[in-house]
């Protein structure tokens, strides 16, 4: 993988399309987690990807971001191209919004801390417009009367709608989920699931792990199946489920649907 | 009272006065760098490259394996000496004051103590924190001042009060280079007197005084830091609530 050849749509439309991945290869020691990945994110689009344990789901995911470094093929992120450079990784962060399985708030701060911190660091936003744009947020994850409460205080549902708040004020053009409600009480599932949809409508491009297949009939443009570090199919939501091609998926979907 | 008078005993206690300044200045001025230190080498030493583990594990066994009066007696007195070998002609007309060989011993060899603490605490921190602050493009410094060292200090609280009391309990040793610290000054006022139970059993009580208001101060520190952790949590609102 060394030419990086922007696909034709792209070359005649550069802003249509959010993120590029072409030939995306990651290893962990011997092991090759990501095996050559391609895969275009259209501006607004909602993309759901699934499979089993271990697929390199999340290594894609975090690969993005750059919280993974990848070894091969090319990532671009709203036209800018992922390198090594510390100035890169940083830009693309602050386009790209980040929700972790476990939440990963910071538990000495409340929940508004939580969420001003990353703006008034990068945004440069005073204490009190930081403030006025992280309740804004926190309104619209339905937790505005949570605020000043610290993450112990909260349950996992509301944990991960924080997160979820922290993740949207830097107001990031990408979303990226990893399993966000994985790690939550099935009575929680619902109120994590809720917030994500109204997002999905806000016209936000989302990307996301997750195994909720209701959600991804409901809301996902594209549905993204991978194994062994591979993409093995990727199609619109209604065939994904209805007539996969795969011997690989129509497993997959059966186990999991069972 | 035998042959002492009250205006002896008064002048006495002055310089026990005077030599309890020298000790805490020299223990708060000890404590601080080697907490800046011990902080700066505990991060450093997570660096996987292999000269940095290297380095590491040779200080920590040196300044933990040696007495610390060794310690002070080669800065004290190889002191000059090894500034001589670094800086020529000029290093070796530098004098190493008592005061100045035991701020640099206890500076060293606490700052290893301080280093395996916040090490052992960073590593038990969960990779999550570090991961949330770098995708919220949270800059390296920012995220160890604001997200990651908060949460170490919490975890390596009880440690670090260790370390303090400890380092306290050491510090009359400087007075064997020379110093005329709170130790000294008993000693001498005992040795003129020929009253030595009331010149170290004053000595004693400033030890004690000050570790108990250490404690007060540490158990404030802990309230402070345990901000937002389950435990207790119902407890301090009520108290909060209260105050
Ligand atoms: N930090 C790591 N070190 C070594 N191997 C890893 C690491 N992270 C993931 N892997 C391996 O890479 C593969 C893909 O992992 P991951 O992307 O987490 O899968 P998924 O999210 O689909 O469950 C797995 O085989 C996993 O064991
Ligand atoms: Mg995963």
């Amino acid at each position: 993988m060394t030419m990086h050849a922007p696909a034709p749509d792209a070359a005649k439309e550069p802003g249509r399309l959010a993120i590029t991945i072409s030939g995306l290869v990651k290893h962990y020691g011997s092991h090759r987690a990501l095996n050559g990945i391609d895969l275009e994110v259209r501006r607004g689009e909602r993309i759901v990807i699934c499979g089993p344990s271990g697929s390199g789901k999340s290594t894609l995911i975090r690969c993005i971001n750059a919280l993974e470094r990848h070894d091969g093929g090319s990532i671009v992120v709203n036209g800018i191209e992922l390198t090594a450079d510390e100035g890169t990784v940083q830009d693309i962060r602050q386009e790209v919004g980040m929700v972790f399985q476990h939440f990963n708030l910071f538990p000495h701060l409340t929940a508004i801390e939580n969420c001003m911190l990353a703006p008034q660091l990068n945004r440069g936003l005073t204490k009190a417009r930081a403030e006025k744009l992280a309740m804004h947020y926190l309104e619209r994850v339905h937790l505005a009367d949570h605020a000043r409460k610290y993450p112990s205080r909260l349950s996992g549902g509301q944990q991960q709608r924080v997160a979820i708040a922290r993740a949207l004020c830097m107001e990031p053009r990408i979303l990226l989920f990893d399993e966000p409600t994985s790690a939550l009480d099935p009575e929680m599932v619902n109120e994590v699931l809720g917030v994500m949809e109204e997002l999905a409508a806000s016209g936000v491009t989302m990307l996301c792990v997750t195994h909720e297949m209701g959600f991804a009939r409901r809301v996902a443009d594209r549905c993204v199946f991978m194994d062994h570090g591979e993409i093995v199919e990727s199609r619109d939501a209604a065939s994904f489920f209805q007539a996969p091609e795969s011997q690989r998926l129509r497993d997959f979907l059966a186990q999991i649907l069972r | 009272m035998t042959n002492l008078s009250l205006a002896d005993l008064a002048g006495y206690m002055r310089q026990l006065g005077e030599g309890a300044l020298i000790t805490l200045e020299l223990f708060l001025t000890s404590f601080a760098l080697a907490f800046i230190f011990g902080v700066l080498i505990g991060i450093a030493t997570l660096s996987r490259s292999r000269v940095v583990q290297g380095i590491w594990r040779v200080y920590a066994s040196i300044f933990m394996g040696v007495p610390s009066l060794l310690v002070i007696f080669l800065t004290f007195y190889g002191g000059s000496a090894m500034l001589g070998a670094v800086l020529g002609e000029f290093g070796a007309r530098i004098d190493i004051s008592p005061f100045g060989a035991g701020v640099i011993a206890f500076t060293v060899v606490y700052a290893a103590y301080i280093a395996e603490l916040v090490r052992g605490a960073i590593e038990n921190l969960p990779k999550g924190q570090f991961e949330g602050a770098r995708a919220l493009a949270i800059p390296p410094a920012i995220m160890w001042g604001k997200v990651i060292l908060p949460q170490v200090m919490r975890l390596a609280l009880p440690g670090l009060v260790n370390v303090w009391s400890f380092m306290l309990k050491e510090t009359p040793l400087v007075s064997l280079a020379g110093l005329q610290d709170l130790v000294a000054a008993a000693k001498i006022a005992a040795g003129a007197t020929k009253e030595p139970f009331i010149f170290f059993v004053a000595t004693a009580l400033v030890f004690i005084a000050f570790s108990a208001l250490s404690f007060r101060l540490a158990s404030r520190l802990e309230t402070r830091l345990d901000r937002g952790q389950r435990r207790e949590a119902a407890g301090r609102s009520s108290s909060r609530a209260a105050a």
